[in-house]
């Protein structure tokens, strides 16, 4: 039930985060990266290897942050970003290699968010990173693929 | 149905009720601020190998690697031939052949001892050597990812940076040779789009053009980069053709047989 719980309590914190700011210090096991690594280790019993390599950083609204990806056609991939407060929202979104948004599928649950994608076509894409809600806040991002 | 099925579906409910967001383009300026990072732009072999997987079914035992990396003072060398010996460690594992990843195992911890960066290294060693034994395959395939990145980890503690982006050289180099070869054997349109992958060769030339001089002129690195540069426009075609992807191959596994020496390919 650990990841049930933990997919339950995110809108509780979040609302918490909004109503009072929590020192970081105050949750000091609580990283971005554990919060990514949470949301994605939910792919991984359904056949999704996870990379070990990861995205780390700091967001702030209207400054979303891009980052390049090299992927495969005919895998299936998931990007799970995760941001620790005062962040309250977070997407992410993918972009072929001209730049030109792609369909995938868009998981958003407050400061944690995810995009699944399954390319047609080998090569370069772009990933998206926005916080549409809160303030400057760490982030992290991991990804999935199977 | 199990708590992760839960978590599953339930992200996939969401997702489906999500919505997509409103259709648009990122600007100039958006794609300027691209950043890339090695750990997440540049995928692991493993990756490459279960894409391959799913066009054809691969005979992986065929392609276990069957000599070291050749002996050489090089740090340069060394670097290459670890990020060879990482991208045979995936081989192994979809070959499911855990003596072979053990003996892959104590390869990479001799070579990472030789660049002074094998502490972390060890503990990692022993876990490969345990999951083997345990033939938990999923596991290995992290395992090998967490050991090459701390090595790199412990090549930046070192200031010696360089040797980073080598180690990813070598490893998609020999991803490339493996894939390309098996593609060549029996080429089909599926198996051609996975080495349809520019970007990267452009990311690994960009990281051999920024070494110092001393170190980009050190053999067998411009070799390296004539070759990429050979490759880079067989690699651009959505689907690249069969005399497109023999070429590879050819280009690959000269390169891959020069990082190794005189070490037998199979």
């Amino acid at each position: 039930m650990k990841n049930l719980l933990f997919f339950l309590l995110l809108p509780l914190c979040a609302a918490m985060a909004q109503e009072t700011p929590v020192a970081e210090e105050v949750l000091p096991d609580i990283s971005a990266r554990s919060l990514a690594l949470e949301l994605a280790g939910a792919f991984t019993n359904d056949g999704y290897r996870l990379r070990d390599g990861f995205w780390p950083g700091e967001i702030e609204p209207g400054r979303p942050r891009y980052l390049e990806v090299n992927l495969f056609a005919g895998n299936e991939y998931w990007f799970c970003a995760a941001a620790t407060p005062p962040a309250r929202k977070l997407s992410v979104s993918v972009f072929d290699a001209a730049g030109k948004r792609v369909e995938f599928q868009s998981y958003g649950d407050g400061a944690s968010a995810a995009a699944g994608f399954e390319p047609d076509i080998s090569g370069k894409y772009f990933l998206k990173l926005d916080l549409l809600e809160g303030e400057k806040s760490p982030f992290c991002l991991i990804y999935a693929y199977k | 149905m199990t708590r992760t099925a839960h978590v599953f579906f339930l992200i996939l409910a969401a997702a489906a009720f999500a919505g997509m967001p409103a259709h648009g383009s990122m600007t100039k300026e958006d794609l300027a601020s691209v950043e890339k990072l090695d750990a997440v732009t540049i995928p692991m072999p493993g990756e490459f190998f279960t894409a391959m997987g799913k066009v054809g079914q691969p005979a992986w035992g065929q392609y276990l690697r069957s000599g070291s990396p050749g002996v050489t003072d090089s740090r340069s060398m060394i670097a290459l031939g670890l990020g060879t010996l990482v991208a045979d460690g995936y081989v192994a594992v979809e070959a499911q052949d855990g003596q072979a990843i053990k003996n892959i195992g104590k390869e990479i911890l001799a070579l990472a001892k030789k660049l002074n960066v094998s502490q972390s290294v060890l503990g990692r060693s022993n876990s490969i050597a345990d999951f083997a034994d345990n033939n938990d395959w999923n596991a290995l395939r992290e395992e090998l990812e967490a050991t090459q990145n701390e090595v790199k980890l412990d090549m930046v503690d070192q200031n010696d940076d360089r040797l980073v982006t080598l180690v990813s050289l070598g490893a998609w180099i020999r991803g490339v040779d493996l894939v390309s070869g098996m593609v060549t054997t029996e080429y089909s349109p599926a198996g051609a789009k996975l080495l349809r992958q520019p970007a990267i060769i452009e990311y690994l030339m960009a990281g051999i053009d920024e070494l110092p001089e001393s170190a980009r002129n050190e053999a067998p690195l411009p070799e390296i980069r004539a070759g990429l540069v050979t490759s880079l426009p067989l690699v651009e075609p959505e689907v690249p053709s069969a005399e497109q992807v023999a070429n590879l191959n050819t280009t690959m596994r000269a390169l891959f047989d020069r990082i190794n020496g005189s070490a037998p390919t199979p």
